[in-house]
C-alpha cells in the first residue's frame, strides 16, 4: 500500500496545491495573530514596574483627598512618594497650541523616584520645571529649554522643559511636571495610585480607605490587567481566524470530494486487486495527514516570516511594540489546528470514496460525470435550520437578546449552506435567463450547475466572507449614523471662539473663515450680561446660522435663554435652584433687566444664547462677541485647533467646539471598519483560492469534454470565456446571496445591539462600501479562473482527446 | 482498379481531392525520447468516397487523422483541406475552419454527458451560431434512425446509438469531410456493422466524404478506398480493393 500511497501523492501533488494554500493561509493567520499580540503584550508589560521601582508599596486610591493627604504625609515625614496618574490638558507655546490633549504626569523631585530614563538635560529640581517624553516631543517640535503652557484659563501653568526622557508605553506620559504644578490641573487630573517609599502602616494612617500592597504585587496585577486587555484583542482576532478556517474547511472538503470523484476508478481498481476498504481508508487518510502536515508547516513558516515583518513594520511607528518572538505553544497549536482541520475536512469525502464498489472499475469508462444532488434529509435539515434560525432571530429582535441573535444567525446560516445545492444552481439558472445568452453562456451555466453540491460548496466558501463583511459593514454604518446623531447633539459646533468679557474685533470672522479647513464661519453679535453674580456673554442666535451641525439649530425662541450646564453650576445655590425648579432666571445688561425662561444644554462654549429680538431688548447696540465655525470633512483636527487657538489667544477669547472629539470617534469607527475588512479579507482570499481550485480541478476533469468541444469548433477564446463566465456566475451568485443574507443579519444586529442603546437608531446601508465588496468579490471570481482558463485553453484538441 | 504501392500518391483521376498531405511529419518529444509518429506522409483523399486508414496499433493512424483534421499541428509538411492550406492558420482560424468544413466521430467519449442526443447533434451549429437547417436535420436524423432517441441523455443510449448520434452530429453541418477515429472500437460486431453501414450510406446517399481510421479488417471492408500505414509511413493506397488484395497489402507490410 505504501508504493500506491507515495505514487498517488506524487501524481496528484499539483491538484493538492490549492487545498494546501487554504490550510497554509489559515495557519499563517494564526501565527501572525500570535506574534502581533505577543509583541504588543511584551512591549506593554515590559516596563510597567518602572515608576514604582524606588518604592516599597503602592497605595491605590482614587479620591483626591486621600491623594493629597498621602502627599502631605510623605512631605512631612520625608517618605518618598510619587503619584501615578495623569491630567489631560492642551499644551501651548507662545500662544500657539502644540497639542489639544497631552497626558501630563508627575515628575518627582526626589532622585529615588526619578524613574524615567534621562536622554538629555536634567531632572526637575523645583516647581515650574518639566520633563518631556523624547518621542512625543519630537513629533510636536518641543526642545530642551522651551517654556510651554499646560492647561487653560486660571489653572494654566507655565513650565520649562529641563529634561528629555524615554518612558515606556503602559506607564509613561508625554510631559512630567512636579506635583505642585500637576495639582493645579485638577479638572482633568486623575490619580489612581501613589508609589509609597514608607511603611504600609504609615500609608494606612494617611489614607485609611486606600489599598496598600507591596510594589511587586501591584506590578504583577497591572501586567495581568494589560495581558487580559491584549488577550481580548487576540480572542477577537481568533474569531476571524475561525471564520477563515471554516472557509478553509469548505475548500479542503471540496478539493477532496472532487479529487476522490476523479480517482473513483483507481480506488475501485485497488479494491478489485484485493485492497480492503479499511486499507483504502487508511491510505487516503494518510494522504490527508501528509497534506495537512506539509501545509501547516508551510503556514507556520510563512506566518513567522509575515509576523516578523509586520512587527518590524509596526515598531517603526509604534515604538512601544515589543520585539517579534515565536511563541512555541501558540505556534504548535496553530500547526496542530492546521493538520487537524485538514484531516477533519477529509473525513466525510473519505467515507464516501471508500464506499466505492470494486465493480465500478469494470464498468465502461464514460468519462467523469459526477453528479450529486441534494439528499432529502439534507433539505429537511435545511428547512429546520432556516425556520429555527428565523424564529431565534425574531426572538432576538423582540427581546434584544444577543445570545439569541448569535444562535439564530449561526443556525440560519447553516440552513442557507445546507440549502445551497438547490438554491445556488437555481440562482445560476436564473442568472442565465438574463438577455443576450449565447452558446458560451449556456455552456458555462451547464457546467456550473452540473454538480450542485460542488458548486454550492464553492459558492458557500465565498458566501461566508461576503455575508459577514456585508453584515459588519452595514452594522458599523448604522452605528455610525447613530453615533453621528449623538455627536451632532453633543457637539453642534465644530469650533467656537467666544469672547470672555470684551467684544471681539469684527475682522476675526474673516480670519477664522480664512483658516485652512474651515468651510464656513459666522460672527455672532452679543453683549455681556450678568446672571446672578456671574458675568457671561449673551449671544443673539437667529434662525439658520449655517454652521451648526445636526437638525437643531441652537436658535432659542424669544424670551428664552439657553445656558450651558457649567454656567448653571456656577450660579449661587438660590439661583441655581430656581433654574432647575422653575426654569427661570433674571438677566441684567447695563441696568436693563429681563426674566427669561431657561433651557440648559452644552456645546457652544461659555455663553448664553437668546434670540436676536430678546438681545435687542436687552442691548440695542450689540457688538461681535463670538465666531462659530464649521470644519470641512477630513480636516486635521490638531492643525485646526492649533490655528484657531492662536487666533483665540490673540483675541483674548476662549476656544471651544467638538471637532476633535468628532474626528476622534470617526477615526475609531474607521479603524474598526478597516480592521474588520482586513481580517475578513483573509477568509475571502481563501474562498477565491477555493474557486480557482474547483475550476482548476474541473478543467482536468473536463479535459476530454473540452477537447471534444474544441474539435467541434469552440475557439480558444470561447473556451476561456466560458470558464470566465462560469467563475463569474459562481462568484456573483455567492455575492448576491451573501449581500442579501448579510443585510438581513445586519438589520437584526442593529435592532438587537444598537436600537437598545440609541433609541430610534436607523438602518443605514453603506451602498458604496457594499458595492466595492460586491465588485471585488465578483471580479475576484473572474480573476480566480484566469489560470484554470488559460490552462484549459492551452491544450490542443488532439492532446485532450488522447488523454486516458 | 488502380493500385499504388509504397509512397503512393495516386488519386482516382477525375475526382476532386477533399484533403491532401505533402511531406507530413509529426514527432513527439525531443532528444533520445523522440517518437516519429509520422515520417513524410504524402497522401490525397478523394472527395465523395469512403476511405479507411488502416494499420496496426501505434502506427500513427490517429496522429495522421489529427493532423489532417487540424486538431494537431504538423511538425513539418503541408496539409490541405477543402483547398485550404492549414499551415497558415492560427488556432482561432483553424477552429473556425473546423466548424465550417470538418466533422468528427471519435472512438469513445463522443458526446457531452449533460446534453441530450438532439442537443449534441445541434452542438456544432450552436457553437458556430449558425441557423439550423431543419430539413437537413430531419434527413440526417432519419437516415441514422434516431428520431425516437433525440430527448435521451448519452448515458441512456447504447454504444451503437451513441455512435450514431455522433455521426449525425458530424453530418448535420454538411462538412466537406468527416473524420472518424475507430468509431467501432468499442462496439460489438452487430452494432459495428450498423454504424459502418450508416457511414457508408452517408457517403452514398448524402454525398459526404468520410475518412475512417481503423485497425479492423472487417471495418475496412465497408470502405471504398484503403490507405495502409505502417510505422508512420503510407505503404499502400488501394482503390476499391478486394478482400484478398487488402489482406495481401496488410500482410506484405506486417511481415
Ligand atoms: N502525445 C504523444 N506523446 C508522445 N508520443 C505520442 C503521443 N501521441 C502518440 N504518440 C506516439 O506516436 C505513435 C503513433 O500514435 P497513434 O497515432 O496514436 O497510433 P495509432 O492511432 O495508429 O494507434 C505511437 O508510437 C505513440 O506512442
Ligand atoms: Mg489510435
Amino acid at each position: 500500500m505504501r508504493t500506491v500511497l507515495v505514487a498517488s501523492m506524487r501524481h496528484h501533488t499539483r491538484r493538492y496545491v490549492a487545498a494546501s494554500v487554504a490550510v497554509a493561509i489559515g495557519v499563517a493567520f494564526i501565527v501572525v495573530v500570535g506574534m502581533l499580540t505577543g509583541a504588543t503584550r511584551s512591549g506593554l508589560t515590559a516596563d510597567v514596574g518602572a515608576p514604582v521601582r524606588g518604592a516599597d508599596h503602592v497605595v491605590s486610591t482614587s479620591t483626591t483627598e486621600e491623594v493629597d493627604r498621602l502627599v502631605e504625609a510623605a512631605a512631612d515625614s520625608g517618605v518618598p512618594a510619587l503619584t501615578l496618574g495623569y491630567a489631560m490638558e492642551p499644551v501651548t507655546r507662545d500662544g500657539v497650541q502644540l497639542a489639544a490633549t497631552v497626558d501630563v504626569a508627575e515628575a518627582s523631585l526626589d532622585p529615588r523616584l526619578q524613574w524615567q530614563q534621562l536622554e538629555d538635560g536634567r531632572f526637575p529640581a523645583a516647581a515650574g520645571e518639566a520633563l518631556a517624553d523624547v518621542n512625543r516631543a519630537k513629533s510636536n517640535d518641543v526642545r530642551l529649554g522651551d517654556v510651554v503652557r499646560v492647561g487653560t484659563g486660571d489653572a494654566a501653568v507655565d513650565v520649562e522643559v529641563v529634561g528629555m526622557v524615554d518612558s515606556p508605553a503602559a506607564m509613561g506620559a508625554s510631559l512630567y511636571v512636579p506635583w505642585h504644578d500637576l495639582r493645579r490641573l485638577e479638572d482633568t487630573l486623575w490619580v489612581h495610585a501613589v508609589a509609597w517609599g514608607g511603611s504600609a502602616a504609615e500609608a494606612r494612617t494617611a489614607a485609611p480607605d486606600a489599598t496598600v500592597e507591596p510594589a511587586a504585587d501591584w506590578v504583577a496585577a497591572r501586567q495581568a490587567e494589560i495581558s487580559r486587555g491584549v488577550d481580548v484583542i487576540a480572542i477577537m482576532a481568533l474569531l476571524f481566524v475561525a471564520i477563515a478556517l471554516f472557509v478553509g474547511v469548505l475548500v479542503i472538503t471540496n478539493t477532496f470530494s472532487i479529487l476522490f470523484a476523479q480517482r473513483m476508478r483507481d480506488f475501485a481498481l485497488l479494491r478489485c486487486v484485493g485492497v480492503t476498504r479499511r486499507q483504502l481508508r487508511r491510505a487516503i487518510r494518510l494522504e490527508a495527514l501528509a497534506l495537512g502536515l506539509v501545509a501547516a508547516g508551510v503556514g507556520v513558516v510563512l506566518g513567522a516570516l509575515a509576523g516578523a515583518g509586520l512587527v518590524a513594520l509596526v515598531r517603526r511607528w509604534f515604538t512601544d511594540m515589543g520585539p517579534a518572538a515565536v511563541d512555541p505553544v501558540w505556534t504548535g497549536s496553530a500547526f496542530a489546528v492546521g493538520t487537524l482541520v485538514t484531516l477533519g475536512a477529509a473525513w466525510l469525502p473519505t467515507r464516501t470514496a471508500t464506499r466505492v464498489l470494486p465493480l465500478a472499475a469494470l464498468r465502461p469508462d464514460t468519462g467523469v460525470d459526477v453528479r450529486s444532488a441534494a439528499g432529502r434529509w439534507r433539505l429537511g435539515l435545511a428547512a429546520l435550520c432556516l425556520s429555527g434560525g428565523t424564529a431565534l432571530l425574531a426572538l432576538a429582535v423582540a427581546g434584544s437578546s444577543l445570545p439569541a441573535m448569535l444562535a439564530g444567525g449561526v443556525v440560519s446560516f447553516v440552513g442557507v449552506l445546507l440549502v445551497g445545492p438547490v438554491l445556488v444552481p437555481w440562482l445560476i439558472r436564473l442568472a442565465d435567463r438574463l438577455p443576450a445568452s449565447g452558446p458560451v453562456r449556456r455552456l458555462a451555466t451547464g457546467n456550473a450547475v452540473r454538480n450542485p453540491r460542488r458548486t454550492a460548496t464553492t459558492a458557500a466558501s465565498l458566501l461566508v466572507g461576503v455575508t459577514l463583511t456585508t453584515a459588519i459593514l452595514t452594522g458599523l454604518a448604522s452605528s455610525r449614523t447613530a453615533i453621528d446623531r449623538d455627536m451632532d447633539e453633543s457637539y453642534p459646533l465644530d469650533a467656537s471662539i467666544t469672547a470672555v468679557d470684551a467684544p471681539l474685533e469684527a475682522s476675526l470672522v474673516g480670519r477664522v473663515a480664512g483658516t485652512a479647513g474651515v468651510t464656513d464661519a459666522r460672527g455672532l453679535d452679543g453683549t455681556v450680561a450678568t446672571v446672578g453674580r456671574v458675568d457671561l456673554p449673551l449671544l443673539g442666535v437667529g434662525g439658520d446660522t449655517g454652521v451648526v451641525r445636526g437638525p437643531a439649530d441652537l436658535a432659542p425662541a424669544d424670551g428664552i435663554v439657553r445656558l450651558p450646564y457649567a454656567v448653571v453650576e456656577e450660579l449661587p445655590t438660590r439661583l441655581g435652584d430656581r433654574v432647575w425648579e422653575d426654569a427661570e432666571i433674571t438677566v441684567v445688561v447695563a441696568g436693563r433687566e429681563r426674566t427669561l425662561r431657561v433651557e440648559t444644554g452644552s456645546g457652544w462654549g461659555r455663553a448664553g444664547l437668546v434670540s436676536p429680538a430678546t438681545l435687542a431688548a436687552l442691548d440695542p447696540e450689540p457688538r461681535p462677541m463670538a465666531v462659530w465655525a464649521r470644519a470641512g470633512d477630513g480636516t486635521d483636527a490638531e492643525d485646526l485647533s492649533g490655528d484657531l487657538a492662536a487666533l483665540a489667544g490673540a483675541a483674548g477669547a476662549e476656544l471651544g467646539g467638538g471637532f476633535a472629539n468628532r474626528t476622534w470617534v470617526d477615526l475609531q469607527v474607521d479603524i474598526l471598519t478597516g480592521a474588520v475588512v482586513g481580517l475578513m479579507a483573509v477568509a475571502i482570499v481563501i474562498a477565491l483560492v477555493g474557486i480557482a481550485n474547483t475550476l482548476g480541478l474541473s478543467v482536468l476533469e473536463r479535459a476530454r469534454e473540452n477537447a471534444l468541444l474544441r474539435a467541434m469548433g469552440l475557439t480558444r477564446r470561447q473556451l476561456r470565456r466560458a470558464m470566465a463566465v462560469e467563475g463569474l456566475l459562481l462568484s456573483s451568485v455567492a455575492t448576491v446571496l451573501g449581500t442579501a443574507v448579510g443585510l438581513v443579519f445586519a438589520w437584526v444586529g442593529v435592532q438587537v445591539m444598537v436600537a437598545g442603546v440609541v433609541d430610534g437608531a436607523g438602518f443605514t446601508v453603506p451602498v458604496w462600501q457594499l458595492a466595492v465588496v460586491a465588485a471585488v468579490a465578483g471580479l475576484a471570481g473572474l480573476a480566480a479562473c484566469v489560470v484554470p482558463a488559460r490552462r484549459a485553453a492551452r491544450v490542443t484538441p488532439a492532446a485532450g482527446l488522447a488523454l486516458d | 482498379m488502380t493500385t499504388t504501392l509504397d509512397t503512393g500518391t495516386g488519386t482516382p483521376t477525375g475526382t476532386a481531392t477533399a484533403a491532401s498531405a505533402r511531406g507530413l511529419t509529426r514527432t513527439y518529444g525531443d532528444g533520445d525520447s523522440t517518437v516519429h509518429a509520422l515520417r513524410g506522409v504524402d497522401l490525397d483523399l478523394p472527395a465523395g468516397r469512403f476511405t479507411a486508414i488502416m494499420g496496426p496499433s501505434g502506427s500513427g493512424k490517429s496522429t495522421l487523422m489529427h493532423c489532417l483534421a487540424g486538431l494537431d499541428a504538423a511538425t513539418s509538411g503541408t496539409v490541405t483541406v477543402a483547398g485550404r492550406d492549414l499551415a497558415g492558420l492560427d488556432d482561432t482560424a483553424l477552429t473556425l475552419f473546423r466548424r465550417e468544413h470538418i466533422g468528427f466521430v471519435f472512438q469513445a467519449f463522443n458526446l457531452l454527458p449533460m446534453l441530450t442526443a438532439g442537443q449534441n447533434i445541434l452542438l456544432p451549429l450552436e457553437l458556430a451560431g449558425r441557423a439550423v437547417d431543419r430539413d437537413r436535420y430531419d434527413q440526417v436524423v432519419a437516415v441514422l434512425g434516431l428520431a425516437d432517441r433525440l430527448g435521451h441523455l448519452p448515458s441512456q443510449l447504447s454504444g451503437g446509438q451513441q455512435q450514431r448520434v455522433a455521426i449525425a452530429r458530424a453530418l448535420v453541418t454538411q462538412p466537406d469531410i468527416v473524420f472518424a477515429d475507430e468509431p467501432t472500437g468499442n462496439l460489438d460486431s452487430e452494432a459495428s456493422a450498423e454504424v459502418l453501414g450508416h457511414l457508408r450510406r452517408s457517403v452514398r446517399e448524402l454525398g459526404m466524404t468520410v475518412v475512417m481510421v481503423t485497425h479492423e479488417l472487417d471495418a475496412a471492408a465497408y470502405a471504398d478506398d484503403v490507405v495502409v500505414i505502417h510505422d508512420g509511413a503510407v505503404t499502400a493506397h488501394l482503390t476499391d480493393p478486394g478482400q484478398d488484395q487488402l489482406v495481401a497489402a496488410l500482410r506484405g507490410r506486417v511481415a
